[in-house]
């Protein structure tokens, strides 16, 4: 209240004198006053501040099954400094050592490895007690080996990541030849499809952003708005470089549907990345197990990715180069993803990804309504149009009950 | 836009690469209270290895008897005065670098052990300098109103003297019997109070064992078991014993939450005499199942010597704790005359 007030107060003295030397104090004064607060606050004032009890919180972010031995990654998520004292499987103390220390500041990671030969497929609760005596644990619904980036795992996930990545992108773009010899109208509604199956991916990435901030990340990262802090930031910068990019898209020496094919490729691209860390992360955290009929489930899925990525380009001459290094844009990310979410799984990072991704397919949806809008006398209300994004919605709906 | 796909490229390698290239920092071995081995670069957290600032005892717990102020009064009969003070203010390391919140008798849990012989006139001046209510309910044989139930005793020292004849023989619990009696309980208001017959039991080596939990995170389920407290205490400090030498311990169960608890003897059995209130032994075993409160003594003695454990065979508590071993040392005398002379 009291900093609203002097900024108030400076930016009428700015009005009054325009002189350079008062408007920079002016601008300056609001933040002198909020230092002396802060600063009172940490120094002579904290006594005030001394109400409630601040208790111990520490979240177990990640637990990894080694031979004869349980890794857990810890962070100190609470208002104050804990010290984790304690280690238990099951419920019973076990001994286990603690790196790099017991005492962990706020947001400090630690790893606990505790001596244990567990039983593969079995569920384990893993607990950690902290010096006050309160107990913290996190459930495993089934102990698998932890992956180790080996050749064989980086070679496995490559061919995961091609399978439901980049194949299925390529397929997509094999429709090109159809939606280019159809009518305008007909033609509208294979964009407005595009843009249903893009809604529906963007909508897809939130959801799973929001799953990691559920089940990995502490509430005093403040999940949910993370999500949506990076959707509208990611949103934002590729709006603004996109319309740098079709304005120029002359000078670059790219064509306009180009432009926007590219634009939906990279979008696509980290939609796919969020996807591959899903993946990969499931299968390192054991979560489930990875069969041959997920895998043909997202490969179905991702067929649409390549239709939507089509749907532009037929407005231009064939590229065959283009067309490829577009497909190439939106599906290796899917290998990339499952990589880092097999061997260096984050809870933080995936949320950034997985909501970047989202903000930039909401980008490419702007872009192609708008694309639709001017080509279409300024009207997205017509029937090939509405269906078409129906349409869209429903395909990629239906194909995401095989995943 | 795609600088942002090329970002994403490189920060997958630089969050995999770190995991594929080992630290090589100095590594440190430990052996844990399990036997496990542990090599690691940091510190390990085991009841065993993390410092402790321990202030109570076990080892001198397990044998201090608390015979009172003796006196005779003029009828002849025994007069033994025990002053007991409450509180409920102290932080205690229950097990190591876990502290909690104990209210106790005389500043420890379990609180002295009150000993008397059947018969002598027991007074004890209760002292509440807690900030809470309390009184001392002895489990036995007295008036109601010495009974420590409807007499609350007010904080900030408030007093009451408790009056009665020791009896009947055997072994009882006292404690505090204020509501919510589980909380006044749980935090440790509690003690053993030992009734000896006129005619004396045999000589032997005599300990106390209390078992007893703590829920150090209040969901109404033990964290901690122990003999006497302190978990695995027994087990890195076992209780040395000798070879024919007879044993008696006097076995109190004060768990609350879990509806059973129970003692299993390795490498022997025990003579048992449940509540103690009778001089021939109910059972042979070495096991028995003890409800709460419920308590007995066991005798017994060893012929081998060696490690011998003694743990809840509930395993949940002995991992929890509840576990201890008896060194038995080849003793050196006929029969039992190390026995230690109780009664004074």
């Amino acid at each position: 209240m009291v900093t609203t007030k002097i900024l108030k107060m400076g930016w009428i003295m700015e009005l009054d004198n325009p002189s350079k030397g008062k408007i920079i104090a002016s601008g300056i004064i609001p933040f002198i006053f909020l230092i002396i607060l802060v600063a009172y606050i940490f120094g002579p004032g904290s006594d005030l501040l001394n109400l409630g009890v601040p208790l111990p919180e520490i979240i177990i972010e990640k637990i990894d099954f080694l031979e004869s031995e349980i890794q857990v990654t810890v962070r100190n998520t609470g208002p104050i400094p804990v010290e984790v004292v304690m280690a238990d499987v099951n419920d019973r103390i076990q001994p286990a050592a603690i790196e790099p220390d017991r005492f962990l500041e706020r947001y400090e990671t630690a790893l606990v490895r505790i001596p244990f030969e567990w039983n593969e497929a079995e569920p384990y609760i893993i607990g950690l007690t902290v010096e006050d005596g309160t107990r913290f644990e996190r459930q495993v619904e089934a102990a698998a080996p932890a992956l180790r980036p080996n050749l064989e795992f980086v070679g496995l996930f490559a061919l995961i990541g091609t399978y439901v990545g980049i194949i299925p992108v390529m397929i997509g773009l094999l429709w090109l030849p159809f939606i280019r010899k159809i009518s305008k109208q007909k033609n509208h509604f294979f964009f407005a499809l595009t843009v249903g199956l893009l809604l529906f991916l963007g909508i897809d990435s939130i959801e799973e952003a929001f799953e990691v901030v559920d089940d990995h990340l502490s509430g005093s990262f403040n999940g949910v708005l993370l999500i949506a802090t990076t959707i509208v930031l990611s949103f934002l910068g590729l709006y603004y470089a996109s319309e740098k990019l079709t304005g120029k898209a002359d000078s670059l020496r790219i064509s306009k549907p180009v432009a926007i094919g590219l634009m939906i490729a990279i979008g696509i691209g980290l939609h796919n990345f969020g996807e591959g860390l899903a993946i990969g992360a499931a299968v390192g955290l054991g979560s489930i197990a990875f069969s041959t009929f997920l895998i043909v489930g997202f490969a179905l899925h991702n067929t649409t990715e390549g239709f939507a990525i089509a749907a532009p380009m037929s407005r231009g001459k064939t590229m065959i180069g283009k067309l490829l290094g577009l497909g190439m844009i939106a599906g290796t990310p899917a290998i990339f993803g499952a990589w880092v979410g097999g061997f260096a799984f984050s809870p933080f990072s995936s949320v950034i990804f997985l909501s970047i991704g989202a903000g930039a397919i909401f980008q490419v949806i702007v872009i192609v309504l708008k694309w639709i809008r001017d080509e279409g006398d300024k009207n997205l209300s017509s029937a090939s149009v509405v269906s078409g994004l129906a349409i869209g919605m429903l395909v990629m709906y239906l194909t995401s009950i095989l995943v | 836009m795609v600088f942002i796909l090329f970002g994403m490229f490189g920060i997958s390698v630089v969050l995999v690469i770190p995991t594929i290239s080992e630290a090589q920092l100095e590594k440190k071995t430990f052996v844990t209270h399990t036997g496990g081995v542990i090599s690691t670069t940091g510190e390990v957290i085991d009841p065993l290895y993390v410092a402790s600032t321990m202030e109570f005892d076990p080892m001198k717990f397990l044998r201090e008897f608390n015979y009172g102020k003796v006196s005779q009064l003029s009828d002849g009969s025994t007069l033994r005065e025990f002053t007991i003070i409450a509180e409920d203010d102290k932080i205690m390391e229950i097990s190591p670098g876990v502290f909690y919140n104990v209210w106790t008798f005389n500043g420890t849990v379990p609180g002295p052990t009150i000993r008397a012989t059947e018969g002598d006139l027991v007074k004890i001046n209760f002292i509440n300098n807690g900030s809470k209510e309390h009184t001392m309910h002895f489990h036995g044989i007295h008036p109601a109103e010495m009974d420590g139930v409807f007499e609350s005793v007010g904080s900030g020292g408030g007093r009451f003297t408790y009056e009665f004849e020791a009896g009947p023989v055997g072994v009882h619990p006292y404690h505090c019997h204020i509501m919510p009696l589980e909380e006044h309980i749980v935090h440790g208001l509690y003690g053993v109070f030992i009734v000896d017959p006129k005619e004396k039991r045999s000589p032997a080596d005599e300990m106390v064992m209390v078992l007893n939990g703590f829920d150090t995170d209040f969901d109404t389920e033990n964290n901690f078991y122990a003999a006497n407290t302190i978990p695995f205490y027994y087990q890195h400090h076992p209780i040395q014993i000798q070879t024919n030498q007879k044993i008696r311990v006097y076995v109190v169960n004060m768990v609350e939450f879990d509806p059973i608890n129970n003692l299993h003897l390795h490498g022997n059995l025990y003579h048992y005499y449940p509540t103690g209130t009778d001089t021939v032994p109910s059972f042979y075993t070495d096991m028995v199942t003890l409800s709460q409160t419920e308590r007995g003594i066991m005798e017994f003695e060893y012929l081998y010597p060696g490690k011998y454990l003694f743990h809840a065979h509930k395993v949940e508590f002995s991992e929890k704790g509840w576990i201890g071993i008896f060194l038995v040392k080849d003793g050196d005398h006929q029969d039992s005359q190390n026995g230690v002379d109780y009664g004074t």
